[in-house]
């Protein structure tokens, strides 16, 4: 505290340079408890992530393995890669399918995981809270090759679960996973069976960090428990809620290469083909890592557009990460 | 010379692989050590490859055959996922550093040779005589880009897909096995329609497959190949999208589809789904290779299931255009590795890798060892011809270290005795014969696109979302936007300067 | 105590719901568990579904346990998710609240830093040449520090630090408390149900580990389990044509991911107590 209101008239009044790099030093030596333990980590920052960064330059070269990254010569036009990108006649489906997938995700990855951490901080019973907790957190684990194998058990319409009812109950079998017209929802759907229990584990950490004596209170003044969820649980976990929704935001292109790469198949791709899995598909057969990288990039300006874009509207409300 | 080349094989050891430092290593204290010392050390050589089920190298038999044999130490790692895979060759090129030996597609050949990464192997072909008469010469120019060898591939594969049909449903339908494609797909509705289970149920299909694999014989029938494919036909060489008989073969299997005997979901098969519907009995024909039908495993699978099931492999129906079962494609190869430019720098090493291929391809040599084992424990020779004990599971993924292939024939007779007949039958099917394999992709071609294309419309085709009327708007803007022609273009010519076409 | 009638509807409502979802994931997760414990044969017989098995056999397990490298494997795992986590924990914590300091000057430079690898990498090549250069190949370093911190888990923790009560700290520094010490001995107790998740974040991540050690890793006898278990699942996928490739059933598959994650679903019940309610403040401030 102390800290803080020296230094507010050292920064006002305009000091000389020299000066001013004093104070600076000064107080950075005050904080160098701080610095010490941030100096692991930035150095990790530095040699794993920062320092690799110079290979995003081959989406602007002709990536040549031979002549390694800095070695390749330049792509030209430098948007080579982009254009190649862009010039796909499938570029527009493949942008709105990412995006609509991706929204679908967003919205659903985010709410039921909340609602499922309320609901099983209101569980009074411990056993079933237990229970239920633990169960659904267990589908995180299986991989989609498996959640693949369980989808179609239960979806096929060679003998999928679903689609016996539906013949035993005299209607049609329905393509489920075939059909454009089911397909993002088969997506979604298993997305959220997935990762429901997951995803709420942060939700109920953050809740444990709730002060009761609030929950007293309001419990003396006679608040209902929907009045408690509202006015208390949900801002003792809006900066957690917050916070995911804005790094989710930067991965918007991302809409799930590995749950569409085995779930797909050539009747869905009209709604189902995604930036990611064309990439994998051009890269796989021309070896274009140029290309890859190209579009990597556009997806990472995209999410950083994003990410400062939503974390300047969440500090209006007081969060926000930086 | 001789100090040189044992200094080699004393660095080789030393470095465990690694690419171009090995000079730091050329230091008096270490020429000094004693020269027998230094010949008893084994070369370390790495070679990374597709596969799957290698053991550990303590439990690794074969490992062990040829590390005696040849005294190296060999180090192989195989990627079950062949993204995986392109991945880390890919890093590993890029990072300098390279395997000694390594598995590549004929995309990977031809970039990597054209960056100089590959050891061009044309001026060490006496060295590798016994690999080249073991692979054949054919075999030898499938590894070749512009006129260099870079590749060794493995000698030729033999087609193992076959119609496969439910005996015991014809007999209980009282069907006969279908010789034309009108009667398969009348046998195809009757197992439909007609409950052939017997359960009560309308929950049997007639046709199965892997996506539009399971069309081949249809297509055969018309003469025509796989879309996309390339033939001969009448002296020229034709792709099959062009072909005229295509409409015709789409029509018929529009029908099939149409009247609702075909798997619903064929398109989406992906892996062994189909052969697992066979088995569970929810189709009655499918189009498969014999080793999913017939070993020993699924064969109890199918007994499990149902004790009366019978399944019986077929001839190709014949059609119009003849009698085809689907295609094979004689450019390709089961595989081929390639060795790295640097290994230049380390004679000695590159003599093991030689040495290793030829002892693989030695039919007096090491050949045995990496078909079926050591000689008297997984195996025994019987008037020269082998004959598996029962410990031949312990050696099982000894395929894995046939880097130049094997004879085919005579190696699945022997190794899988049960199967034999339905080995030659799928073998002496007439097939058409497809030239994709010695077609390389033109610059600025993205066949990732125009495939998506293809496949797409031609299931709009089948689905009957898109009539057939439309074909040739179709193949205009496969041309036009998928940049196909381009494509058609180079591949003809490439075709015509291997003498095909006339 | 006496109950409303609306508590009870509200009681209700909330059981019901926790219920299905509780049964949603119960019955896949029971159809896996069954099918690795029926021979194949039966599963077929039953078209691919079973739920309850008419006939057990752990002929699955005792293959994989005896007859391939899980248990070697199983041994590489527990190691890198142990000493992978202890690292991943500490340069976190360290990290973690140091930014959670409002008035740390140039923070929001280091959050930005941070943020920004969450978006832009440089990609496989480079990364592999750092991993080599820094002689990690073929070690299990190479599968524990390219991921030594997660940029996501460090602004967890960080924003789990925001919310500890600002008079903690002024009456620790009235002290004379020294910041090691603060962050050791009054935010480490306050903080454990962030621990505990973000720990858990990491242990997962270590042991589903897969990508590092396929790029990193060619010595066949330093593969995690999720390696082993990629194999078995990928030959159902992409399976090789070759006549030799022994396919491993569903049984041997489903049999395999119940052996991957049976270790990290039984651990989650022991760290549930820690996400009570308003456990730890209450605790404290009592």
């Amino acid at each position: 505290m102390e800290a803080d209101q020296s230094l507010l008239p050292a920064s006002r009044i305009q000091p000389t340079p020299q000066k001013r790099l004093q104070a600076v030093l000064r107080t950075a030596w005050r904080f160098r408890a701080f610095y010490l333990m941030l100096l692991p980590g930035v150095i990790y920052f530095i040699i794993f992530r920062y320092f690799p960064m110079y290979g995003v330059i081959i989406a602007f070269k002709n990536f040549a393995i031979m002549d390694g990254i800095t070695g390749s010569a330049w792509a030209d036009p430098w948007y080579k890669h982009f254009k190649e990108f862009y010039q796909s006649p499938y570029f527009s489906q493949l942008l709105s399918n990412t995006l609509l997938i991706s929204c679908y995700k967003l919205i659903w990855g985010t709410f039921p995981p909340i609602i499922l951490a309320l609901l099983l901080n209101e569980c009074r019973v411990r056993w079933l809270k237990s229970i239920v907790q633990t169960l659904t957190y267990l589908p995180h684990f299986l991989s989609w090759v498996i959640i693949f194998g369980i989808l179609l058990t239960l979806f096929s319409q060679n003998g999928g679960l679903v689609n016996r009812w539906i013949v035993e109950a005299g209607g049609e079998s329905i393509p489920f996973l075939t059909s454009t017209d089911y397909f993002r929802s088969i997506l979604v759907g298993s997305e959220v069976w997935q990762n429901l229990g997951w995803g709420a584990i942060i939700y109920l950490a953050a809740m444990a960090s709730i002060d009761p004596t609030l929950y007293e209170a309001a419990k003396v003044d006679g608040a209902s428990r929907l009045r408690m969820i509202w006015h208390i649980s949900l801002p003792g976990i809006q900066s957690i809620i917050v916070l995911l929704f804005i790094l989710k935001l930067g991965h918007l292109l991302d809409a799930g290469f590995d749950q569409i790469y085995i779930l797909y198949n050539i009747q869905v791709y009209p709604v189902a083909d995604i930036l990611d899995t064309w990439v994998y598909r051009t890269g796989l057969q021309q070896l274009n890592f140029s290309l890859a990288s190209a579009v990597g990039l556009f997806k990472s300006l995209i999410g950083l557009i994003l990410v400062l874009g939503a974390n300047r509207l969440a500090k209006k409300w007081g969060e926000g990460i930086w | 010379m001789l100090t040189i080349s044992l200094l080699g094989a004393l660095l080789a050891g030393c470095s465990g692989g690694g690419g171009s430092e090995t000079n730091e290593g050329n230091t008096p204290s270490n020429t000094a050590k004693p020269s027998n010392e230094v010949s008893s050390k084994p070369i370390k050589l790495e070679i990374i490859e597709t596969g799957n089920n290698l053991p550990t190298p303590d439990k690794d038999i074969i490992k062990k055959e040829l590390d005696t044999a040849l005294n190296i130490d060999l180090n192989l790692t195989v990627y079950p996922s062949g993204d995986d895979y392109a991945n880390q060759l890919n890093v590993r090129m890029s990072s300098g550093n390279f395997p000694d030996l390594f598995m590549v597609s004929r995309q990977q050949l031809i970039q990597f040779s054209e960056q100089g990464l590959l050891l061009d192997i044309t001026p060490y072909m006496d060295k590798l005589q016994q690999t080249v008469d073991y692979i054949g010469e054919d075999s030898v120019k499938k590894g070749m880009v512009d006129g260099k060898v870079y590749g060794v591939s493995k000698s030729p594969q033999i087609p193992y897909n076959t119609l496969w049909i439910r005996k015991d449903w014809l007999d209980k339908l009282k069907l006969t096995v279908p010789t034309t494609v009108e009667q398969l797909k009348e046998v195809a509705e009757a197992f439909t329609t007609q409950d052939p289970d017997g359960n009560g149920k309308p929950d049997t299909y007639g046709l199965t497959g892997g996506k539009m694999g399971a069309f081949s014989t249809v297509l055969g029938a018309f003469g025509v190949g796989m879309p996309g494919n390339f033939y001969e036909k009448d002296g020229a060489v034709v792709n099959a999208l062009y072909d005229p008989a295509m409409k015709d073969a789409l029509a018929l299997i529009q029908q099939m589809i149409g009247s609702g005997s075909v798997d619903p979901e064929l398109l989406a098969n992906s892996g062994l789904q189909h052969q697992e519907k066979a088995i569970k009995g929810q189709a009655g024909i499918v189009y498969i290779d014999w080793p999913n039908m017939t070993k020993e495993q699924f064969v109890e699978q199918i007994k499990t299931v149902n004790p009366n099931a019978e399944w019986l492999q077929i001839a190709a129906p014949s059609g119009p255009g003849g009698q085809f079962d689907g295609s094979w494609d004689i450019g390709a190869t089961p595989g081929r590795f390639a060795i790295p430019k640097a290994l230049e720098k380390e004679p000695e090493k590159l003599q093991r890798v030689f040495d290793l291929l030829n002892y693989v391809s030695n039919p007096d040599g090491g050949s045995l060892l990496v078909q079926f084992g050591v000689k008297d424990t997984h195996f025994t020779l019987d008037n020269g011809k082998p004959k598996m004990t029962d410990k031949a599971g312990d050696v099982g993924y000894s395929w894995l270290y046939q880097f130049t292939g094997r004879p085919e024939m005579e190696y699945l007779q022997a190794k899988f005795a049960m199967q034999s007949d339905a080995i030659k039958f799928a073998n002496d099917q007439p097939r058409i014969q497809v030239l994709n394999g010695f077609i390389d992709n033109p610059e600025g071609f993205n066949p990732a696109d125009a495939d998506r294309y293809i496949e797409e419309e031609i299931a709009k085709f089948i689905y009957n979302k898109r009539p057939i009327s439309e074909y040739d708007a179709f193949i205009k803007t496969l041309e036009t936007s998928m940049n196909y022609k381009a494509f058609l273009d180079s591949a003809n010519e490439q075709l015509k300067a291997l003498g095909y076409g006339g | 105590m006496v109950k409303s009638l609306d508590d009870k509807i509200f009681n209700g409502v909330v059981y019901v719901i926790l219920g299905l979802c509780g049964l949603a994931a119960i019955l896949p997760m029971l159809y896996v568990v069954s099918v690795s414990i029926t021979p194949f044969g039966e599963v077929l017989r039953n078209g691919g579904f079973i739920l309850f098995p008419s006939e057990i056999t752990f002929s699955a397990y005792k293959t994989l346990l005896t007859e391939s490298n899980i248990p070697k494997a199983f041994q590489i795992t527990v190691l890198i998710t142990v000493i992978g986590t202890a690292v991943n924990l500490i340069l976190t914590g360290l990290m973690a609240y140091p930014l959670s300091r409002k008035n740390l000057p140039a923070r929001k430079f280091f959050l930005l830093m941070i943020v920004f690898t969450l978006l832009f990498s440089g990609g496989l090549i480079p990364t592999y040449l750092v991993v080599k250069s820094m002689g990690l190949l073929d070690s299990i370093w190479a599968m524990i520090l390219p991921n030594a911190v997660w940029s996501f888990n460090v602004l967890i923790m960080k924003s789990f630090f925001e919310g500890l009560p600002e008079e903690l700290f002024e009456s620790a520094r009235m002290d004379g408390a020294k910041e090691f010490r603060i962050l050791l001995q009054i935010v480490t107790p306050l903080s454990i149900p962030v621990l505990l998740t973000v720990g858990l974040f990491y242990f997962v991540g270590h042991w589903n580990e897969f990508f590092q050690a396929i790029f990193y890793v060619t010595d066949r006898t330093l593969f995690p389990l999720q390696v082993i278990v990629r194999e078995i699942l990928m030959q159902s996928q992409q399976p090789l044509e070759n006549a030799e490739n022994i396919m491993p059933t569903q049984t041997m598959q489903m049999a395999s991911v119940m052996i991957a994650s049976l270790p990290v679903i039984v651990i989650y019940p022991f760290l549930q107590k820690h996400f009570t309610k308003g456990m730890l403040l209450g605790s404290i401030k009592g």
